[in-house]
């Protein structure tokens, strides 16, 4: 009977290491160990023994027993593993080029993503933002600014002014602020220098809507004062932070311009992004689109906010933050950025 | 302003090409806009900065183009205006000298009134002036020029032959050369004859006083009127001429007899006639060139660099700013490492000198030091400058007016990463968007002069916006998700007047919890601790927010502080409730919260019919925590509850 256990186990062993498949292996168990399995006759067989042999001959048998019962274990987890890699195979076969699901995030506004990079620049710089009305008194606006009532340098900024019915304001002193460089006053006169701020905000004017104008525009007013800061501070920041935000290769050029706020009072131009310098409708057929007027602060300006010209000097400038964004993505015309259509949002 | 290049090239030599010119011109401070070519000869078009009065003329242009060009002006030949032997058309003038600084004045006799020669039509065309009569295309010409407005006046229409300057009363009926009719606004400047008003002084000549075919005997005058009051009769009739132009910038009060002396020399060679009073000029000043002193110090420390000394005079020199050196400092002057030296021309001296001026009549924009240093660095070149980076002290104070930009970036982030895009929106609406919202107008803040009437008021919300942006994209898109970040003012009068940043978004895709989720977890990451359901509207387009973002951020603490993770397990249990519908998930939560400082978490796991599954997280920080403490914790819940929203556990 020991000899015909050990049969069993070998025949039923090698047996099962030939199988590649659950369902024969299943038959197979069932051929050994199923309730009429050869194995499971066997024992049935011990209890006829003589009683003295029966303890050896059984656990002869639950050896058996449990050495098929491994072998078909450690089959069935060959065989799974063998079925995973085929199913990996197929895998493959699934056409991969078909595009992602995407999650759905939405877009900030390209005017958003300039300004941030704005900011950042100006940090590394040592600029801290500030944040004005746009609601904004005549003296803040024009008066600080060296450009008296009556001074033909207002033409430029044809104001939108503010009912002021049902008030005590002076008709003509409330307006919108057609200048951030308004900020400029309000934040000298409450601190000493040394003073670097940059301020982004919104502007008004009287002005016709066309490709490069609007009436409501953002501007990044900036302004440093410490007791010696140079023209040539003035070109080297501008140029560092025109280059990183527009890029190393842009081409920039200065020119004198006048501004009642400061003296020497200087233009920045930027060779115009959308037609390359040969002449558009966005430049006005100039191939230079006027991005960043400044100057060194005028020594009334100075003055008026209590400072002492003879010991600090400062420079100030305003970037057309409106006109750098549709430069930067070539936009050409100002009035897609105030345009919510998503077909626009979504290219950015 | 419109320049020939061939008038120019009668003031002064030019080598540069008509490009490279107006590059030159522009980088220096006149603005080429244009271009052009034209019948042989060159059109330049120029922008004036309003401080520049002196540049409306073609030799104040010519002036430029000979600083840069480092030419010499050639004068014009000016006789010599004597008096004649008889004075046979005397007039009499009647100044005013704070409405007339300057009252300059001729009378020439026996005239021709006949079209001007070909030279002089074609010159005023390409300037873009229609030419009239010899007298009047005179009075332009010279204007054009030399920078100085003047007039002409039929001296037999000047009844009396009186004139008088005075201010407008206001209401006063005035027709000019061009049979235009005006009712003249207060205070403005006027000259009246023996009966009538003649002349819309430094605007327009009048017509019952003008140049006819049939003038034999004229009046020539130069004056310099007041440029405010100029400017305000200008705009208060919306008649802007190229005379009120240049008053309005301040005109060049030293030119008035060569101005004169010009036009009579020219009314004389193409009009023939004769002198025939003596030459007028009322003033009570000199008007004299002024001086201006320069310290080279003060220069070279505001503009970074050591322009030699003698290339600063030759500048001043080309800008006929008559310089001469009046102090020279003995001593060696301490060099300052920060100079950027100019690579080219010659070495400066070792002194510092001051430098003295003598300006111009016409350069009534150099006022102050400033003025001349911007004047050396123009002509020098702002593009000739190097370029450095600012030194000095920087301040770890907040400035005044102070913005935490990173918050607007963190909320903005947030929102696109939950889906929405970002718009930006005129702060101006139209009545219209106000009366939609069953508003009235009276209750907001208004433009007194609107662009279009679609942009008269001051959004007191950003809910109109963002409706419109919404119902924009609706042809193309099915899902629409928006935000804006940005102002709104509040307040219906001045005096009340608040602007006030408002985030706000809608959304079509996403229901009430999840745009309510999206508000938490703003909320949470800028530390705010408020509900935001009350910013919440349920709309039919969509779930529409508005948060007053201005207020809301005051509470933004973006401290953050490690908490040391827990080192004891804490027990987890769901507990199932029977509550009534109208109680309140969110106070069931906080109750069951606070009930023991040991259920550190408490969330609405599943709702089924009138059940509500709540899953409790109970962790003690200083030790484990038993299944009886647990228990005991749990009867306290079941029982407030029970006793507070008649709840029952669910079997």
């Amino acid at each position: 009977m020991e000899e015909e256990l050990i049969q069993i186990k070998n025949t039923a062993v090698s047996l099962i290491l030939d199988i590649l498949d659950r369902k024969t292996l299943e038959e197979v168990k069932l051929q050994f160990l199923g309730r009429s399995g050869k194995l499971t006759l066997v024992i049935k067989e011990i209890a006829k023994l003589p009683k003295e042999d029966r303890p050896e001959v059984g656990r002869l048998a639950n050896e058996v027993k449990k050495a098929i019962e491994d072998t078909i274990a450690n089959q069935e987890l060959r065989i799974r593993q063998l079925t995973d890699q085929e199913s990996g195979e197929r895998k493959e076969k699934i056409d991969t080029s078909v595009p992602g699901i995407k999650p759905d995030i939405g877009h900030l506004h390209p005017m958003t993503q300039v300004l941030m990079d704005v900011v950042d620049v100006f940090k590394t710089i040592g600029f801290q933002v500030a944040d004005g009305p746009e609601i904004e008194t005549d003296y803040y606006n024009f008066e600080v600014l060296n450009i008296p009532k009556d001074h033909p340098s207002r033409d430029t900024q044809q104001t939108l002014f503010l009912d002021t019915r049902k008030s005590k304001v002076v008709p003509g002193e409330v307006i919108l602020r057609t200048q951030t460089s308004a900020m400029q006053g309000r934040i000298m006169e409450k601190i000493k220098p040394p003073v670097r701020a940059i301020v982004p905000g919104k502007n008004f004017r009287y002005e016709q809507v066309d490709a490069s104008h609007g009436f409501e525009f953002w501007q990044v007013e900036g302004f440093l004062v410490d007791t010696s800061v140079r023209l040539t501070d003035l070109f080297g920041t501008i140029d560092y932070v025109l280059r990183k935000l527009m890029g190393e290769g842009i081409k920039l050029k200065f020119a004198t311009t006048n501004f009642p706020f400061v003296e020497p009072g200087v233009d920045t131009y930027i060779q115009c992004t959308v037609c390359n310098g040969r002449g558009c409708s966005f430049c006005k057929q100039s191939g230079w689109s006027e991005i960043m007027p400044a100057g060194m602060i005028h020594p009334n300006v100075l003055k008026a906010v209590g400072y002492d010209s003879q010991k600090v000097t400062g420079f100030a400038f305003a970037i057309g933050l409106s006109r750098l964004v549709t430069l930067r993505y070539q936009m050409d015309d100002l009035r897609l950025l105030t345009n919510p259509d998503m077909r626009i949002l979504e290219q950015f | 302003m419109l320049a020939p290049l061939s008038w120019l090239k009668e003031y002064v030599d030019i080598t540069l090409s008509p490009k490279e010119l107006g590059d030159r011109l522009t980088e220096v401070g006149l603005g080429t806009e244009k271009i052009t070519k034209a019948d042989g000869d060159v059109i330049f078009e120029f922008e004036i900065t309003p401080n520049r009065p002196d540049l409306l003329s073609i030799l104040g242009i010519a002036r430029e183009i000979a600083a840069v060009e480092r030419k010499k002006i050639r004068q014009l030949n000016l006789p010599n205006l004597t008096k004649p032997k008889k004075e046979s058309l005397p007039i009499k003038l009647n100044p005013d000298y704070k409405l007339f600084q300057r009252w300059t004045g001729i009378s020439i006799a026996n005239i021709s009134i006949k079209p001007s020669p070909q030279w002089m039509q074609d010159r005023l065309t390409k300037i873009g002036l229609r030419p009239i009569n010899n007298v009047i295309d005179i009075t332009n010409y010279v204007m054009f020029e030399l920078g100085i407005p003047l007039h002409a006046f039929d001296y037999d229409q000047i009844i009396g032959h009186e004139m008088t300057v005075e201010k407008a009363i206001g209401g006063e009926q005035f027709t000019s050369v061009d049979e235009k009719s005006y009712h003249l606004p207060k205070n403005a400047i006027i000259i009246k004859d023996k009966e009538r008003i003649i002349d819309l002084a430094g605007i327009k000549g009048g017509l019952n006083s003008g140049i006819t075919d049939n003038t034999k005997y004229v009046f020539l005058h130069v004056t310099i009127d007041d440029p405010i009051l100029i400017r305000k009769a200008s705009i208060a009739l919306s008649l802007r001429s190229d005379a009120s132009a240049i008053y309005e910038r301040g005109v060049d009060k030293g030119g008035t007899l060569k101005t004169l002396a010009r036009a009579a020399q020219l009314v004389i060679e193409l009009a023939g006639g004769n002198i025939a009073s003596k030459i007028y000029d009322l003033k009570n000043k000199a008007f004299e060139p002024w001086k201006l002193k320069l310290r080279t110090e003060r220069m070279n420390n505001i503009l970074g660099i050591e322009i030699p000394e003698k290339r600063v005079l030759s500048i001043l020199e080309s800008l006929n700013l008559n310089p001469s050196i009046i102090t020279l400092s003995s001593f060696p002057r301490k060099r300052e490492s920060r100079f950027v030296p100019v690579k080219t021309g010659i070495k400066s001296g070792v002194t510092d000198s001051v430098i003295e001026c003598t300006v111009p009549t016409y350069r009534n924009d150099l006022k102050i030091e400033e003025d001349l240093i911007e004047e050396v660095a123009r002509i020098y070149g702002y593009n000739n400058f190097p370029k450095t980076i600012p030194i000095g002290q920087l301040s770890t104070k907040k400035i005044p007016y102070f913005k935490d930009f990173k918050i607007e970036e963190i909320a903005k982030n947030i929102l696109q990463a939950s889906g929405l895009s970002e718009i930006y929106t005129y702060s101006l609406i139209g009545e219209k968007d106000l009366t939609e919202q069953r508003w009235k107008t009276e209750d907001f803040l208004r433009v007194d002069n609107p662009v279009s009437l679609e942009f008269e008021y001051l959004r007191p919300t950003l809910k109109i916006n963002l409706l419109k942006g919404f119902s924009q994209n609706k042809p193309n898109f099915k899902d629409i998700n928006l935000f804006e970040l940005g102002k709104v003012y509040l307040g219906n009068n001045l005096n009340e007047a608040k602007e006030s940043y408002f985030l706000s978004g809608i959304s079509n895709t996403k229901n009430f919890f999840e745009v309510k989720g999206i508000l938490e977890r703003l909320f949470d990451e800028l530390g705010i601790k408020e509900d935001p359901t009350k910013f919440i509207e349920i709309l039919d387009e969509g779930v529409f927010f508005e948060i007053n973002y201005s207020e809301i951020i005051k509470q933004v603490d973006l401290n953050k502080k490690y908490i040391p993770l827990p080192k004891y397990p804490p027990i987890i249990e769901d507990l199932a409730l029977i509550i009534e519908e109208k109680i309140k998930t969110g106070d069931i939560i906080n109750e069951i919260k606070q009930q023991s400082r040991f259920v550190t978490d408490v969330s609405l796991l599943d709702t089924f019919r009138d059940s509500r599954t709540f899953h409790i997280i109970y962790q003690n920080k200083e030790g484990n925590l038993t299944t009886e403490e647990v228990g005991k914790i749990r009867e306290k819940i079941i029982k407030f509850l029970k006793e507070k929203f008649n709840a029952k556990v669910k079997e």
